[in-house]
């Protein structure tokens, strides 16, 4: 997993999965990187090709956190189609700004 | 009278439909695609027919038995490939053998539902989608007794149990012994298979949902054809096994051998209770204390 903090934009990539085999480790990471207070978060998802509960917990933690501060953006970006239909199968869609480009 | 059926065999658009070992064996409203057309034979006046398949053909004398339920009696032929129209008649069909239903009953390829030869089932799973909706209201056949048009537009099986509180919109299809729970909503354009399983506040739209299949509480299936644990989005073709069985699993047995020895029945019988959690409460499972994102302050 790769984490870019650049100008007040933190950038997750490169996640190939999201389980209950990492996604303890991804919300330690996250929650280390978000000590810079950046007022974007973008996770790139164009690489993850498999994710369970676990995985859709740890982004749901991250978009309650997000929800509760006024001004932060939170962006799922490029998932992967089988991605996108865990995210609508489970209503997530609903919750997340999905961006492709 | 005599007609020929020919299974259709593998179709590379659509290889989840044969989960079953066959195409021809695929679940279609309460019955296989196999069994349907043996019914509307039946019904055309065949006593005899015979099924040409290059698949497993135990799989199809499994389906469809000796043909007794249909008064009819069947036999398989077991062939290497798929024999066109044509090459059927050439060779299962002696020249001058009469009794043979006419053309073009008396040489089938199942590769549509009886009746609707510009509804193709396997060029796609959009395609699938689409026949078995247009072919809905023909569905309640003379042997469907068990699933009644309840409202127009809006078939259930007697022996389903629907919440008073589920939203049933026509059309929808809702087979034999199906649970719909509280809140759920069937419909529009929805195939529920028969066993199967729609739990609270769940959606199902322009989806087809198989066979003893669970669709857990709070999803929405929508756009897809879901069988067992497989999601398929019939308009992308993109499709996902979904690793959480309490959002889309199967509810049937698994097909494996037998656990037979003492180890594989001690297994067994640890097997977790299957009442499944709703979906916001497992995904908030481990939301809590410590695990949980913060915002620094």
């Amino acid at each position: 997993m790769k984490i870019d903090n650049q100008k007040q934009c933190l950038s997750i990539s490169e996640i190939p999965e999201l389980t209950a085999a990492n996604s303890a480790n991804f919300r330690d990471q996250v929650q280390s990187a978000l000590k810079d207070s950046p007022s974007v978060i973008e996770i790139n998802l164009s690489q993850t090709r498999f994710m369970d509960s676990s995985g859709l917990g740890a982004l749901f933690a991250l978009y309650r956190a997000t929800a509760q501060r006024k001004g932060v953006i939170l962006r799922l970006l490029n998932p992967a189609p089988e991605i996108q239909q865990l995210l609508e199968l489970t209503q997530m869609q609903l919750l997340f700004e999905i961006v492709r480009r | 009278m005599t007609t020929l059926l020919i299974c259709p065999s593998i179709r590379p658009a659509v290889p989840h439909l044969a989960a079953l070992g066959s195409l021809a064996t695929a679940p279609v409203f309460g019955d296989c695609l196999l069994g349907h057309w043996i019914e509307h034979m039946a019904a055309r006046g065949a006593r005899e027919i015979r099924v040409i398949t290059a698949d497993s053909s135990e799989r199809v004398r499994e389906a469809v038995g000796d043909g007794e339920r249909w008064g009819v009696r069947v036999s398989i032929i077991a062939s290497n490939t798929e024999p066109t129209r044509a090459e059927a008649v050439e060779r299962f069909r002696l020249a001058g053998d009469s009794g043979w239903l006419p053309a073009p009953d008396d040489v089938v390829l199942m590769s549509h539902l009886p009746g609707c030869p510009g509804l193709p089932l396997f060029e796609s799973y959009s395609s699938w989608f689409a026949a078995l909706i247009g072919w809905m209201p023909r569905a309640r056949t003379p042997s469907r007794v068990r699933v009644n048009e309840i409202r127009p537009g809006i078939w259930a099986g007697s022996r389903s149990r629907v919440s008073p509180t589920a939203a049933l919109i026509a059309p929808c299809w809702i087979g034999d012994q199906v649970s719909v729970e509280a809140g759920a909503v069937i419909g529009p354009g929805a195939v529920i298979e028969d066993r199967s399983v729609i739990r609270a506040k769940a959606t199902v739209t322009q989806s087809w949902v198989g066979p003893d299949t669970i669709v857990g509480s709070l999803t929405s299936v929508a756009n897809s054809l879901a069988w067992g644990s497989t999601l398929t989005d019939w308009r992308t073709d993109s499709s996902l096994r979904v690793p959480d069985r309490f959002l889309l699993g199967s509810l049937a047995k698994p097909q494996s051998a037998p656990a037979t020895d003492r180890f594989g029945r001690a297994l067994a019988a640890k097997e977790p209770s299957r009442s499944p959690p709703n979906v916001i409460a497992a995904l908030r499972s481990g939301m809590s204390g410590a695990s949980d994102i913060k915002l620094p302050s």
